[in-house]
């Protein structure tokens, strides 16, 4: 069981940045859609970028331009379909925990229902009463409301127990088969956010 | 003291795979194969033919489980440590008192269960059982042994086990041995017989029933001939086995002499969990 | 040179602009967690029963309950108060949560904006998906005619668009699979013979002897039909199948006829002419109901038991010893009708010849026998009949097929399809079927595809088909929608009579966050509204067509709820049923068909090959199951059957990794392992349907095992009928790159 830490807590403004910029992900992960990625969503994840100095990824992105267009919103449109929702023989890389982490690659596997009991014993539930519980998005927006309910334990229990288990072979397959730019560097994003920074490999 | 078991009457049984599927779902039993290799169910089926036997062509089945056997070599090949445990009758109400590891023949019901509370997951008693019925479960965040219970948990409210439910034919026949008036009784003075060699004698309670060329061949195929060798360094293989496996939980236990000095041993080798 | 910060001191520094965006709700109290083992609960624990579940992974339709926790189906079991299934479904049926599941499900309508055949699939809305699927289809229909469009449906919920093509749209090109693939000759040849088609419809539970062609319970799983047979055995009844394999029900038969595949018709009529000479029939019945009957015996005189043996490669001491179980034991005798019976394009004599023996044995109306039960009636609910593009029909303007089952022979619409004669075909609309698998010469099938203006799939999963989709609709699955309504009676006619009427309802809902799946009666009225057909719209939702279907008799949704979704009423005595027999059937005689059942040879094996003939395994259904891990995991691939001495003689073991060619070069994409057994003629080669789908853009996941079909390239069409003959292919083994002749 994850024990509270005893070392000094980080300040509020630090957990509120923390949440916002994971809720900033979930939304990144979105369907794409000029509804929600506009001009103002495209800037600040280039200033987030430049902000953490990840020039490489910063470059290798198409221009706000470019994205905004239409033959550009149709490319992101057909990635995120065939990497997250249809392809051909099989979907490449679904959003779901159980998918990685149970044996038959399934949906709603084992590891999902606890994923949902975790919901229920911090209080939360879904929506849908037969929604998947182990969506990535989901996922990233409940670690983000923890955080803002200043729940440091529960939300790095959350990741080490549920997400962690399954993340990093999403990030891996979504890095290895992406043809687009845009979702290799959101799963880097969102594994830099995730990770504590002892952590951190080189 | 009641026996369950189980007939399966291959006059019936039309090799329909339900109730292996069941079970799977039932008990959610992961597919594919643990990491030592073993088959992961607790209960199959096997297609077997059409061969030649002295009677005629057969083609037929050897659904399988856990035989529950009088004298489980599983039982004896659990290294977990002794522990002092009583057992109720649920419907006499009498009790018992046994020392039983991780593993044990129940002394009311006769059914072989595994306590998962304890289990350390090393899969020795999975390697201890000649018919291939145990395997190690690792979904959890602990690896755990796992078989079929003869779903004594359904039988506890009323329920048949998951394999007899689901059964189009009606070929599983669930019963108690001690009762000559069970069906399961019946059986065994039609000639209904367990898997057993002059090697592998354990006495199963899983027996089996149907005419001279369908058993010629289930038992030409299906018979364990030998018993599985009993490792001399079993307890550093099993040590070995728990170093290797993503076993988390390991530090928690306040396991002392026999793990202890080999964790410490082991602790720069194994990945670290937390 | 990049600097990498760590989380913490870029979240520290004053350089972020920190994102402005309002944060959800507050937090409830906490729980306090405990660490305990997972140990699976079972579904008798914490979990709500829901009946009314109809199981569709096959079209047998066993009654469901499920077992739900906590918003998740678990496990599905057979619904106890049932009278067809009771507690037990069979290994696909326990396996249906898997699709439900199934990551690779279809989630959205999706756009090729690629190639046709090498699919870009971009997620689209439903508007978008169906005003486009309408205003191609307006298109062609503008351009063409109705009878430009096509369809090729399958199930129970392809039942609703497919009357709206055919009936109000006005399209007679309907290539319903389970006709001219499947059943279509043995329903019109029972219907030409005794008038009533013929469905399984066998008294088992009570017959003294049941005799079958080819059907192979066991490796066929129907759980009703299975009770049936099981019972008869149980209360011992001789069994007498006639296989070029030991089936699973040969297996368990008194008497296995090793019979020459495409023989069988000479089987029937030698039998059936030993009876009549032997005068071992039922002479008060043929006197009574049977018509042409001398023309019929004159017909088969020539069919002698000598005859017989030759040309279907048994002792004719068998053949005669099969004709006198089934006399000793008349009328109580089930002549099983068969199923599939698609096999030689000699089919519809065949059939003709089973539903003939069966009248001649007085089987009909008596215990044991042909007895149809009397099932409860129910409303009617669909588009109205607004056309009848019948007359427009390609086999009646070509004057063939005469017999053709309802639709229209699927040969005819490819070929049509590709010379635009007598009219051009421009649209595909696929609902439920995957025509790769389904349909003879699959090369064929892609020319006719690449020909067309537009095509529409619907379906549950992505099979071959839906790479050819220019539009592809998701459909919910059986488990989440309302569609059909199952009635029949008890399977054993011995037991007190009753009838059940149910309804398929969800078991879970179909909405959720993932997914926009919908339900065809939603699809095919949104259609209809596009292409000006609203008014002619007969129900708004898939459940207001069930409550219509089930007000016709008396009940509704909510009875049926309250009666743990099986409504159970009393039943009638099905026996005494007679029929009039058409022993010669002097229309089909001026057809320029023979009027009599007549054994007509089909096309033989070029040396070195082998006929390549097919079944079932339990664990799927055709190659819609194919994805399901559970069912995947029982038997991943389809083992190839060769007889033992052969594979010898050809230097081959079991075991050994093969693939096949067929006699015109088509190879097997994929390969599966060699069985060798004494259980099958030396002169062919058997293996199951359904495995090996084709994918040209192997990525992930391995191709399991071979189709069967892509095999299955010979063209023969049953003449009365218009239905595939799928047994006309033959193989030869490929082992190591190397084609083997085998020496049969």
């Amino acid at each position: 069981m994850a024990q509270c830490s005893t070392v000094e807590k980080p300040q509020n403004e630090i957990i509120m940045r923390l949440a916002g910029w994971l809720k900033f992900m979930a939304q990144s992960m979105e369907y794409p859609d000029p509804c929600w990625l506009t001009a103002d969503h495209l800037q600040l994840l280039y200033s987030l970028l430049d902000d953490l100095g990840w020039s490489k990824e910063l470059e290798s992105l198409p221009s706000q331009d470019e994205i905004l267009s239409e033959p550009g919103m149709t490319a992101l449109q057909v990635e995120y379909t065939r990497l997250f929702i249809n392809a051909i023989p099989h979907v490449i890389a679904p959003a779901y925990g159980s998918i990685y982490t149970d044996s038959e690659g399934i949906l709603f596997g084992p590891s999902a229902e606890k994923t949902k009991q975790f919901y229920h014993q911090q209080g939360f539930d879904l929506r849908g009463s037969n929604d998947i519980p182990d969506h990535l998005n989901h996922e990233l927006r409940f670690v983000s409301i923890l955080l803002q309910d200043e729940k440091l334990c529960e939300a790095e229990q959350f990741l080490t127990e549920h997400f962690h288990t399954w993340f990093h072979q999403f990030h891996d397959r979504v890095v290895e088969k992406s043809r687009h730019p845009y979702y290799r560097v959101m799963v880097e994003l969102i594994n830099f956010f995730t990770t504590e920074d002892n952590e951190h490999g080189n | 003291m009641s026996q369950y078991a189980m007939v399966i009457d291959l006059e019936k049984c039309v090799g329909c795979h339900a109730c292996a599927i069941a079970c799977r779902a039932e008990w959610e039993v992961p597919v594919g194969k643990d990491s030592e290799g073993r088959e992961q169910h607790r209960c199959w089926v096997q297609r077997l033919g059409p061969a030649k036997t002295p009677h005629g062509l057969s083609y037929t089945y050897y659904p399988g489980l856990c035989n529950h056997c009088d004298e489980p070599s599983c039982v004896a090949a659990c290294p977990y440590d002794l522990e002092t445990r009583t057992f109720v009758d649920p419907v006499t109400g009498k009790k018992v008192t046994m020392e039983v590891s991780a593993t044990w023949k129940d002394p009311f019901d006769g059914t072989v269960q595994i306590n998962k509370e304890v289990c350390w997951g090393c899969g020795a008693c999975a390697d201890a059982c000649p018919y291939g019925a145990r395997y190690v479960n690792e979904e959890g965040e602990d690896p755990k042994a796992d078989k079929c219970t003869f779903c004594v948990e359904r039988l506890a409210v009323g329920k048949e086990p998951a394999c007899v439910q689901t059964c189009l034919a009606g070929a599983r026949i669930f019963g108690d041995l001690s009762d000559p008036d069970s069906e399961v009784s019946k059986y065994v003075k039609k000639g209904a017989v367990g898997l057993e060699s002059s090697a592998v004698k354990i006495g199963p309670n899983v027996l089996y029933f149907g005419n001279k060329r369908d058993m010629s061949l289930l038992k030409s195929t299906c018979t364990p001939l030998t018993m599985p060798v009993a490792d001399i360094n079993t307890r550093r293989l099993l040590m070995g086995r728990l170093a290797k496996s993503s076993f988390k939980g390991l530090k928690n236990f306040a396991l002392i002499g026999m793990v202890g000095g080999l964790m410490i041993e082991n602790a720069s080798d194994k990945d670290s969990e937390e | 040179m990049a600097i990498n910060l760590t989380r913490r001191k870029f979240l520290q520094s004053a350089t972020c602009a920190a994102a402005a965006i309002p944060f959800a709700r507050m937090a409830k109290a906490e729980d306090n967690f405990v660490r305990k083992p997972y140990v699976a609960p079972g579904s008798f624990a914490g979990t709500k029963s829901v009946t009314g579940g109809i199981c569709g992974m096959c079209f047998w339709r066993c009654q469901l309950v499920g077992k739900v926790r906590d918003g998740k189906l678990i496990k599905l079991e057979g619904n106890p108060k049932s009278i067809d299934n009771g507690k037990s479904i069979c290994a696909r049926g326990n396996a249906g949560i898997k699709l439900l599941y199934d990551p690779d499900r279809l989630k959205y309508p999706m756009k090729n904006i690629g190639k046709r055949g090498a699919p870009v699939w971009k997620r689209i809305s439903w508007e978008e998906a169906l005003d486009e699927c309408a205003s191609r289809m307006n298109a062609i229909i503008d351009e063409y005619d109705e009878t430009a469009l096509s369809i090729f449906p399958h199930g129970s919920s392809a039942k609703y668009p497919m009357e709206f093509f055919e009936y109000v749209v006005g399209t007679p090109n309907n290539s319903e699979a389970s006709f001219f693939q499947c059943r279509g000759a043995r329903d019109m040849a029972y219907l030409n013979t005794i008038g009533a088609p013929a469905d399984e419809d066998v008294d088992m539970p009570n017959a003294k002897a049941i005799f079958m062609l080819g059907t192979h319970l066991g490796e066929n799983v129907h759980v009703s039909h299975l009770k049936k047979y099981l019972k008869g055995l149980e209360n011992g009844a001789k069994l007498i199948v006639v296989d070029p394999r030991f089936s699973s029900s040969a297996a368990k038969a008194d008497i296995w006829v090793q019979i020459k595949p495409g023989t069988d018709t000479a089987f029937l009529v030698a039998i059936m002419n030993y009876l009549v000479k032997e005068e071992k029939y039922d002479e008060d019945y043929v006197d009574f109901y049977g018509y042409g009957f001398e023309e019929f015996v004159e017909g088969i005189s020539h069919a002698t038991l000598d005859w017989a043996a030759k040309i279907c490669d048994v002792p004719a001491k068998q053949i005669k010893q099969v004709a006198d179980l089934l006399a000793e034991n008349a009328p109580n005798v089930s002549i099983h009708p068969g199923r599939h019976t698609s096999w030689s394009g000699n089919d519809f004599q065949r059939e003709r010849g089973l539903a003939c023996l069966t009248a001649l044995l007085g089987t009909i109306g008596v215990k044991g026998g042909f007895v149809k039960p009397v099932n409860p009636k129910v409303g009617r609910c669909g588009w109205p009949r607004l056309v009848n593009p019948h007359e427009d029909s390609l086999h009646y303007l070509a004057h063939k097929y005469p017999y053709s089952p309802p639709g229209t022979p699927t040969d005819l619409i490819r070929e049509t399809a590709l010379s635009g004669d007598p009219y051009p075909i421009k649209g595909m609309i696929v609902w439920g079927q995957n025509p790769m698998q389904t349909i003879p010469d699959q090369q064929l099938t892609i020319k006719m595809i690449e020909k067309m203006d537009f095509v529409m799939v619907c379906d549950v999963m992505p099979t071959d088909i839906t790479m050819y989709a220019d539009i592809l609709l998701p459909e919910t699955c059986y488990l989440e929608r309302y569609d059909y309504v199952k009635k029949g009676t008890q399977w054993d006619y011995s037991q007190p009579h009753q009838q059940y009427i149910s309804a398929r309802v969800p078991l879970v809902s179909p909405t959720a966050a993932d997914h926009e799946r919908k339900d065809s009666v939603w699809i095919t009225n949104e259609l209809a509204k596009r292409m000006d057909y609203e008014e002619e719209i007969p129900v708004k939702t898939s459940k207001e067509m069930v409550e219509n279907i089930l007000a016709g008799a008396g009940l509704s949704l909510k009875q049926l709820e309250q009666e743990d979704g099986i409504h159970i009423q009393p039943g009638q005595d099905p026996y005494d049923v007679q029929y009039d027999v058409s022993f010669y059937n002097s229309s089909v005689a001026e057809a320029g068909f023979p009027g009599a059942p007549t054994y007509l040879p089909c096309p033989q094996p070029p040396k070195g090959h082998a006929r390549l003939i097919y079944g079932r395994v339990p664990v799927h259904s055709f190659n819609r199951t194919q994805n399901n891990a559970w069912l995947y995991n029982e038997i991943p691939r389809n083992p190839v059957w060769i007889n033992d001495e052969v594979a010898t003689t050809m230097g081959l073991k079991d075991g050994d990794e093969i693939s096949l060619v067929n006699e015109v070069g088509i190879e097997s994409a994929s390969s599966s392992i060699l069985k060798t057994t004494p259980g099958i003629r030396k002169d062919v080669i058997y293996t199951s349907h359904g495995y090996g789908s084709r994918n040209p853009q192997l990525s992930i996941g391995v191709n399991a095992g071979i189709d069967d079909n892509a095999l299955i390239s010979a063209r023969t069409i049953d003449p009365e009928t218009g239905t595939h003959g799928m047994r006309n292919s033959f193989v030869r083994i490929i082992k190591q790159g190397k084609i083997l002749d085998i020496p049969a």
